[in-house]
């Protein structure tokens, strides 16, 4: 070929492939140093409780509360279904709405500043506030607690989208032009994936709120059984551990979800993390050509 | 004598108060590289954008191959300084992607793209995304793909403005070994004299205010271009003539 020895001029490195031990390192400190510090704050927790004497009554010794929960767990697991379900529900809801609202945003400006401040005065009303009304309107069902996640959820979404929308680079836009693409390509080729990093941490930040809205909808609009209340029961019994137990198992639900979001979002954004392509990534039988 | 590929007639451009290009009329012959070279305002990046049917003329007409194309996408390669790889996609779908915006990208336009990284030394890399290339190499990935766009007329604007000045020498010189390999026509635009000679059959100098075409020289340098080249008196006295014109000396 007349141009062998073109490609050997030494342009630059590139990033060396992960080697396994670098892999499990990365493992220990993205798993472990995380469990780490949730043993040390349980181990505060104790600290705190045994050399001040803490009353139980005030706050249990970590393992009451863990014995609290494991104890009840038949009682408690369709409760922590339920709040699941509003979670999954409401976020599934308000990150559509959120990436819908977003994308309409972006692309009619003239309604972006219509709707914006509605969205943030939306953000503005006290969530509990907002909770009565809604169990006027949509009574005690699992309705209610799916618009107050959704509601808080959709937020963050439509703030990242907009904004990740509106920073694409205008020149890779104008390539797009010189090549003559119709405009619902360039978006759905380009505007979208640009906009797959900040849509992400709209997300992350609602599911971090998720589970809170969640219980509070169950707090305002259960008639009978739910997690909140369960919590409630315990505190009006003086059940302290009970009670600290049942934060435990909410905030678990809460890192869960987030956790999972962060997956997704490994999952859905290779190109982050990996120098090459995954082997399900690429095109079937790229590998014969003449 | 080849016919002209492309032909500017009166073309202009205003930005309110700033003639951002002055009636410019050009004839680029077909299979030549005609570097331009000039300031920072001096309307080359303007023409660049009038021919590439970003920008529409406030005048004149643009002509591919006597064919009017005024204000019409979709006829030219193009391609920045910024390389504008998108870092979702492998080097491979980043070589495809204008069949991607503009309808399916076919098993053999992926053999094309495969094709041509192997034949120009990024090979081993179709699997790899832009984060883990270079600066030099994400530079020919753009140029590939401004290549598999099948255009006649390739449109540079300072590509290598942003490397390093070894790998810029390497660049340029891979880039005239490609453009000899696949006989296109290249408009290349620049603020680097030295480069605009080395590389170039003809050299447009423009000036600002308003933003024009002053000079067009016929470039005398033999082909293949060296490093000897850079040294040759044809050479300097070029250097000399064009840097004269840029800042205003006496010539």
């Amino acid at each position: 070929m007349s141009v062998a020895g073109v490609g050997g001029f030494g342009l630059g490195r590139p990033r060396a492939r992960r080697t396994a031990e670098r892999a499990s390192r990365k493992v220990a400190r993205n798993v472990g140093v995380p469990l780490l510090s949730i043993v040390l704050l349980l181990a505060v927790w104790q600290g705190i409780v045994v050399f001040f004497h803490v009353a139980p009554y005030i706050a249990p010794r970590p393992r009451a509360a863990i014995l609290a929960v494991t104890q009840n767990w038949s009682t408690l697991w369709p409760l922590v279904l339920g709040t699941i379900r509003e979670t999954v529900y409401g976020f599934v809801i308000g990150a559509a709405l959120g990436l819908s609202l977003g994308v309409i945003m972006a692309k009619v400006p003239v309604l972006q500043r219509l709707v914006y401040p509605v969205l943030v005065l939306s953000q503005a009303v006290p969530i509990i506030a907002l909770a009565a009304p809604l169990v006027l309107i949509l009574g005690f069902s699992v309705t209610p607690k799916v618009v107050i996640v959704a509601w808080i959820v959709f937020f963050p979404v439509t703030v990242n989208v907009l904004d990740g929308l509106s920073h694409v680079d205008q020149d890779l836009l104008n390539l797009a032009r010189v090549y003559g693409a119709p405009r619902w390509r360039t978006f759905l080729q380009i505007e979208i994936p640009a906009t797959a990093t900040p849509l992400f941490s709209g997300l992350k930040i609602g599911a971090t709120y998720a589970v809170t809205g969640a219980i509070i909808g169950e707090l305002a609009a259960s008639d009978g059984s739910s997690l909140a209340l369960y919590q409630e029961h315990a505190n009006s019994n003086l059940n302290t551990a009970a009670v600290y137990g049942t934060t435990m198992l909410m905030t678990a639900i809460g890192i869960s979800w987030f956790l999972l979001v962060v997956g997704a979002e490994v999952y859905a954004t290779p190109w982050q993390r990996r120098t090459v392509a995954r082997r399900t990534w690429r095109r079937a039988g790229g590998e014969s050509d003449g | 004598m080849s016919p002209a590929l492309l032909e500017l007639r009166d073309v202009s451009k205003v930005f309110g108060e700033t003639v951002a290009l002055a009636p410019t009329t050009l004839s680029i012959d077909d299979g030549s590289f005609v570097a331009i070279v000039g300031p920072s305002g001096c309307g080359k990046s303007t023409m660049f954008n009038v021919i590439a049917g970003l920008l529409a003329p406030d005048g004149g007409e643009v002509r591919l191959r006597d064919q009017l194309v005024t204000g019409a996408t979709g006829h030219v390669g193009y391609m920045l300084q910024k390389d504008l790889l998108v870092p979702w996609r492998t080097v491979e779908d980043n070589i495809t992607m204008a069949k991607r915006l503009t309808g399916r990208v076919t098993g053999p336009d992926r053999a094309e793209a495969r094709r041509v990284a192997r034949a120009y030394g990024l090979g081993e890399f179709l699997r790899h995304y832009p984060s883990a290339l270079s600066g030099g190499m994400r530079q020919r990935v753009a140029f590939m793909r401004t290549l598999v766009t099948h255009q006649s007329l390739l449109l540079l604007d300072e590509p290598f403005g942003a490397l390093d000045a070894q790998t810029r020498l390497e660049m340029q010189q891979w880039l005239l070994q490609v453009w000899k390999d696949t006989e296109r026509t290249v408009l290349f635009i620049t603020h680097d004299v030295d480069e605009s000679i080395f590389l170039s059959d003809r050299v447009l100098v423009m000036s600002p205010r308003p933003g024009r075409v002053v000079a067009d020289f016929v470039n005398p340098l033999a082909r293949p271009r060296t490093v000897d080249t850079l040294t040759d008196p044809a050479f300097v006295d070029m250097k000399s003539r064009i840097m004269h014109l840029l800042h205003g000396g006496a010539s």
